[in-house]
């Protein structure tokens, strides 16, 4: 356990982090793209994950790619990335391992395609792997994968034959049981769960009768999906409490009372991506408002609050 | 991108020093934003919150930038309910913006008639751009033509500046391009007095047309507008074999080159990609993004 001076650093399937944030895929490129902004430091993160990688490189999805909803945004990217040997061999490089720990987001459109990419990854700096088995922007794979549990959890095991390094299984909110995905995961060597990624959705364009999205449909992040996110969460966490298992909480964090909704339902970390896409520099001011609630609540550790959740009778 | 890239861009709560209003529901904004007017170049644009109940930003093109007063200026029509707040702001209101961002144009002055082409919300960088040229590049003398389909926002006045060439009668211009001397045409489609009656490009062949082969070797274009109005420069470019720089538009969400959300396919040595128009663009080599 932490030192009682250090309440927001914890431990993460044996990774340290700094604090529990956690800068979420997609939305901070190969992991540099953020600190063109001024007063703006990886080091004041406790993880970032790097872009979903495929193994060949994708152009992604034809414009537009992203547009505002009420309350937040939708977004069908296609997994746009250089593919996983140059991830490895240009970007990886460039970062600076001594700021924070990064983490990198493999995506496939068959079960070879993870196991390759993982074990491409594995053979990296790299300090953890996030499965992405929810993407829904791609037509293959992605989302394939994580609505059905036994899909899921083939998924998992292939990449558990590929690395050593912690594997983190990122959910997707679109299925019918997500507490019984997360078991079978967890039953193929899942060490921790991401949960949500987006929900799926749809904008049009009412002059023109089209999708606003060139890929027509796409995911919903920010906070319009909070409680969605919030609930999942809850869910999962009930599969994972008895076995150690952490949680990226995440889907529409802003505020440091988003955060520790998140805490409280059952996640050792928060996952941020909408948001710094208002707020670039918001995390200073979360992880500040994290230290502030744990000293006005005579907690010494954030990690006291996790799942502290008490269900109404 | 490597770690050269840190710290370039600004987060800065702006000021609301003057908000005017012209016909067709568009604005003039000026910002006093010290940071983001010091470093400024034309091409550049802001990431800018428009109202607190609505956190996503829109970009918006820099129309000039006062570094000596701390001001910037940018021209936006209300097209929702970003841009409907936003034109509520007033004086001393505050308003968070990114800034500033992208890849400016490359305006060497080696060629010595930069002809800068603008189409509705794609002026204000010409205006910028012009600017630039006449305080660095001296012996450089610029054309600009714009063109709007909606009234200009801005008082239309007759040229005094003679460009030799041009139809009779197209004499409407800038005041804020006559006060600087340079030369400024406007065009439309829906008849205002003393514009000429078409396309941007369909004025900008007509002055090409007189020149003669040593002087359209001097020529330059600049261009921003509507896409479709950017095919046509490309491709009057192309023709003419000048070389030509757009820019682009496109939705974005971050702005910084984290989201992917901006791209488009460009065509480079090593076959197509998508580049981000936010921080490989704005502004592209016209060939690279509309293959003639
Ligand atoms: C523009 C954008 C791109 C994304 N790309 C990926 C991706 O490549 N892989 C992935 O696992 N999740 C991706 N996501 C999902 C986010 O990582 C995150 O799970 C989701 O947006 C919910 O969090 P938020 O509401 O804080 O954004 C993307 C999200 C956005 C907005
Ligand atoms: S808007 Fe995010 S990369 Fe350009």
């Amino acid at each position: 356990m932490a030192a009682r001076n250090t309440p927001l650093v914890l431990d993460f399937c044996g990774m340290k982090l700094s604090n529990p944030l956690v800068l979420l895929s997609g939305c901070v490129g190969f992991g540099e793209e953020y600190t063109r902004i001024k007063g703006f430091s990886n080091k004041d993160v406790g993880a970032i994950c790097l872009k979903g990688t495929t193994l060949n490189a994708r152009l992604g999805n034809n414009p537009h790619r992203v547009t505002e909803t009420n309350m937040g945004m939708l977004n069908a990217i296609g997994l746009q990335n250089p593919g996983a040997v140059t991830v490895v061999k240009d970007y990886l490089p460039l970062l600076d391992f001594s700021e924070t720990r990064f983490i990198a987001n493999v995506s496939g459109s068959t079960i070879d395609e993870y196991e390759e990419v993982t074990r491409i990854f594995d053979d990296s700096p790299i300090d953890a792997i996030e499965i992405n088995i929810s993407c829904p922007n791609v037509k293959e794979g992605g989302v394939q994968f994580g609505n059905f549990p036994e899909m899921s959890a083939k998924v998992v095991e292939a990449c558990r034959r590929a690395t050593n390094k912690p594997l983190i299984t990122k959910l997707s909110p679109n299925q019918t049981d997500i507490a019984e995905n997360a078991r079978c995961c967890i039953e193929a060597g899942s060490d921790a769960f991401a949960v949500i990624n987006t929900v799926t959705g749809m904008s049009i364009d009412i002059k023109k009768r089209i999708p606003v999205l060139g890929n027509n449909l796409g995911g919903l992040s920010g906070p319009a999906i909070k409680p969605i996110a919030l609930l999942k969460v809850h869910q999962v966490y009930q599969a994972c409490k008895d076995k150690n298992i952490p949680i990226i909480g995440q889907g529409g964090i802003t505020t440091v009372d988003d955060a520790l909704e998140f805490i409280i339902a059952g996640a050792t970390a928060i996952g941020i991506g909408t948001a710094l896409f208002y707020e670039p520099l918001l995390c200073k001011d979360l992880a500040d408002g994290l230290t502030t609630f744990l000293k006005e609540n005579n907690l010494s550790h954030v990690s006291e609050l996790t799942g502290t959740l008490r269900l109404n009778e | 991108m490597s770690q050269t890239s840190r710290n370039t861009i600004n987060l800065e709560d702006a000021k609301v020093v003057e908000h005017k209003c012209y016909s067709d529901q568009q604005y003039v904004l000026r910002l006093y934003a010290p940071l983001t007017a010091k470093e400024a170049m034309p091409g550049n644009f802001i990431h800018l919150q428009c109202d607190h109940s609505i956190p996503m930003r829109r970009p918006m093109s820099i129309m000039r930038a006062e570094p000596d007063k701390g001001f910037i200026d940018i021209l936006y029509k209300v097209h929702g309910e970003g841009t409907e707040l936003l034109s509520k702001k007033c004086q001393g209101d505050r308003l968070n913006l990114l800034g500033p961002i992208g890849v400016p144009f490359k305006s060497t002055g080696y060629r010595k008639l930069p002809l800068l082409l603008g189409g509705g919300v794609g002026i204000p960088p010409m205006v910028f751009l012009a600017e630039h040229i006449k305080n660095n590049h001296k012996n450089c003398k610029p054309l600009l033509i714009a063109g709007s389909e909606i009234s200009f926002p801005f008082q239309v006045t007759p040229s005094k500046i003679m460009v030799d060439g041009l139809p009779d009668g197209v004499i409407a211009s800038m005041p804020l391009m006559e006060d600087w001397g340079i030369p400024s045409r406007l065009t439309s489609k829906q008849g205002y007095t003393g514009c000429y009656d078409g396309f941007v490009t369909d004025l900008a062949k007509i002055w090409l047309d007189t020149l003669d082969p040593e002087r359209l070797q001097q020529v330059e274009i600049f261009s921003c507008g509507p896409t479709i109005m950017l095919e046509a420069v490309a491709k009057l470019a192309h023709k003419y074999h000048l070389p030509c720089q757009v820019s682009l538009e496109e939705y974005m969400a971050c702005a910084v080159g984290g989201c992917a959300g901006c791209t488009v396919m460009v065509n480079t040595e090593s076959g197509q990609a998508m580049k981000r128009v936010c921080v490989d663009g704005p502004v592209f080599e016209a060939g690279t993004v509309f293959p003639q």
